[in-house]
């Protein structure tokens, strides 16, 4: 096409044939530098191939709509366990491969966290995935990962996630687990507990609360009061009514933090006088404490990881604050300590490929350094996926901060009788 | 028994004054300008981030932050009104429905943008304090609420009662024709009308502050509750909406009590159902008020 042109304007007279000339030979420049620029940036990729491929790591967090409050607290702790593998020498059996992010937002929606999932492992050679901090969520993609055949690690605690499942790996408390200690929680408190649970009624409420309702009786507690409700309310005013009418002088509330925060200050204006034990959620993050004040302090709930569990978890708590201003918290404080496993694993498969890794995983044992930061310390997966050594914290608010204080072992102050 | 009864209707109320705010909004738009305004909502999420950045940067209580995001939101009523309602009203109401729905859609996600979906409070002195009487408590920002509702729907009663603007709007929403014949230009008179229904959005936003959370999410939980209501009080009558709206907010708080806590809806909605199988065109008969 250009050599017709100029050949079409070779008698058309002087003054036009410089022009066309002149304008070729730009076109020509523009060629022959977009092809060496073109070569240069292909260049490049072989020689950073050379080194070692970096190894991809999934992240799947709501990072918009609901629950993005959380999701982005976690990225920005993912972010940072990444970098901390990556600076201290990457994974050493693959050539200090780096390893790689890749964020995937699934919108606090479980709709399309199915196919956020999906798109997730077909459009990436993944090794591993952690995500999504919401139950309900985590549920759906851990299907879509078992079948990809793609190990998934997550602080989700519903127990269904070990049900039938061999490609996800749950290395902290259950929720069964977290019942039984906010169960004996209550008994800190008083000799005779009466315990009114109130719990959303979503499938991290209603797992959560129905574990609470088994165990009772076998920790010598007494329910009165067993009240589902639906999330999102205008006014926690009824509620609380109910909770007053039923005489208990524990409350657990099974809630996220914008309805917590509403029965918080609904019990403070009923003038009811009642321990309030939180659980985890909502309530064990720093917004809490930012949005309810001082009367936060003395509140008790319960975590599957906490910032002064350990001297690694208080490092790893320094850095986080540096950068985010706020203390790290359970879900992604944990989500640290679930990065430094799969780099455990992948050392020790050495092969980025899914399957070794989740063959690692399995058999994962640690009790030392940043993949064994879980209370109690030490991190073994069974069968089911189940960190057998998993345990939850009792902790409880004091001074605008999260102290563990439950059970004795891993308590780090004492508990406040309000 | 009886206590919690009482207590009950007290909460009820109480939350029912936020819900008419709303609602009167709602239903004053469709009554004049004849379209749902499906962002109105979102309106509510406005007044309460305003409110939130008044008090957490200049210190400003919610209360006197009435005065800015309610002409803030007129302000922005009449905008929209001349900017986008306007080009959609005709013979079709697929645009308009459309139209509404987009903003409300796309005030969502820019709040979220902006905003990001933290949850944001106010910490007034008076946010977790409660007037005890006997056996019974009434929180005292929501008593607050309560009495400013009820006070600006007054307001606006008389206003459309007793001058001229407000009998033109009440003239156009009876009969637009008969009313542009009579002399009432309908693009001025609509335009006070989303102006006066955004600004009550923009009080509900003020006067939910110090004890509701902000968040971008937040105008649905209530525009949900506002449509209901405009339906119950027979769409286009103020009075209905806000008898409407005291009902559902005593209905939801007995079903909470006395059906159970994640289904003190049920109620409302069955509240919806029958009045629509036996009275259609709702509690407040057919006549616009």
């Amino acid at each position: 096409m250009n050599r017709d042109r100029t050949r079409a304007a070779s008698g058309t007279g002087l003054v036009t044939e410089r022009i066309l000339s002149k304008r070729q030979s730009r076109r020509k420049f523009l060629k022959q530098a977009g092809a060496a620029l073109a070569a240069g940036a292909f260049g490049a990729v072989p020689l950073r191939g050379y080194a070692a491929d970096a190894i991809n790591i999934g992240g799947l967090y709501p990072t918009t709509g609901s629950m993005a409050q959380i999701g982005v607290g976690c990225v920005a702790a993912a972010k940072l366990a990444v970098e901390m593998i990556n600076e201290a020498g990457g994974i050493k059996s693959l050539g200090g491969a780096k390893l790689n992010l890749i964020i995937s937002d699934v919108q606090s929606d479980t709709t399309v966290t199915r196919t956020e999932t999906d798109r997730l492992i077909t459009s990436n050679k993944l090794s591993a995935i952690h995500g999504c901090f919401a139950s309900a969520l985590t549920l759906i993609a851990s299907e879509v990962c078992e079948r990809a055949k793609v190990p998934i690690i997550t602080g989700s605690s519903s127990d269904q996630l070990n049900k039938g499942r061999s490609y996800t790996f749950t290395p902290f408390a259950r929720a069964s687990q977290f019942a039984k200690a906010q169960l004996q929680m209550s008994k800190l408190v008083g000799d005779q507990p009466k315990v009114a649970v109130i719990f959303e009624n979503t499938a991290f409420g209603t797992a959560t609360s129905n574990g609470l309702k088994e165990l009772a009786p076998g920790e010598g507690v007494e329910i009165v009061m067993f009240e589902p409700y639906s999330a999102g309310f205008t006014d926690a005013s009824p509620l609380i009514n109910k909770v007053k009418a039923s005489g208990a002088n524990a409350l657990f509330s099974v809630s996220y933090l914008n309805d917590l925060i509403l029965i918080v200050r609904t019990v403070k204006q009923v003038g009811l006088n009642i321990a309030i034990n939180g659980g985890s959620g909502g309530f064990v993050i720093p917004d809490f404490y930012k949005n309810v004040g001082k009367l936060a302090e003395g509140l008790q709930g319960v975590a599957h990881w906490n910032h002064d569990m350990d001297a690694n978890a208080e490092k790893v708590n320094a850095e986080y604050k540096k950068r985010t201003g706020e203390f790290l918290f359970e879900y992604a404080g944990g989500l640290v300590a679930q990065t430094f496993m799969i780099a455990d694993a992948l050392e020790r498969a050495a092969s980025s490929d899914p399957q070794k890794v989740r063959e690692a995983l399995s058999a994962l044992d640690v009790s030392s350094g940043f993949a064994a930061m879980a209370p109690g310390g030490k991190v073994k997966f069974g069968p089911d996926g189940k960190n057998i050594y998993g345990r939850p914290l009792g902790v409880q608010w004091q001074n605008g901060d999260l102290a563990s204080v439950f059970p004795k072992e891993d308590a780090r102050a004492a508990l406040m009788k309000s | 028994m009886v206590e919690t009864v009482i207590q009950a209707v007290i909460n009820g109320l109480l939350i029912g004054g936020i819900y008419a705010l709303v609602s009167i909004g709602v239903t004053l738009i469709f009554g004049v300008v004849k379209i749902v305004n499906f962002a109105q909502g979102e309106f509510v999420m406005i007044g309460m981030y305003i409110t939130f950045f008044l008090f957490s940067y200049l210190g400003i209580d919610p209360l006197l932050s009435l005065f800015v995001s309610m002409p803030v939101l007129f302000t922005i009523g009449v905008l929209v009104q001349h900017f986008l309602i306007r080009r959609v009203l005709g013979p079709n109401d697929m645009p308009q429905i459309f139209l509404t729905f987009a903003l409300s859609l796309l005030l969502l996600n820019l709040s979220l943008l902006l905003f990001s979906a933290n949850y944001r409070t106010v910490h007034t002195f008076y946010s977790d304090e409660a007037f005890h009487f006997g056996a019974f408590y009434v929180p005292v920002a929501k008593l607050i609420a309560f009495v400013v509702a009820m006070g600006l729907s007054g307001v606006l009663w008389a206003f459309l009662h007793t001058t001229d603007l407000g009998k033109a709007m009440r003239a156009a929403s009876q009969n637009r024709d008969v009313a542009t014949l009579m002399g009432i230009n309908p693009n001025r008179v609509f335009a006070v009308a989303f102006g006066a229904a955004l600004a009550l959005a923009g009080a509900a936003g003020s006067l939910l502050m110090p004890f509701y959370s902000a968040y971008p999410f937040v105008g649905q939980i209530f525009v949900l509750m506002a449509f209901v209501a405009v339906v119950l009080g027979t769409l286009g009558n103020v009075v209905g909406a806000l008898i409407a709206s005291l009902m559902m907010g005593i209905a939801e708080s007995l079903g909470i009590q006395f059906v159970g806590a994640d289904s003190g809806l049920i109620v409302v909605f069955a509240m919806l159902l029958l009045t629509l199988a036996f009275k259609p065109s709702g509690l407040g008969g057919g006549r616009v008020r």
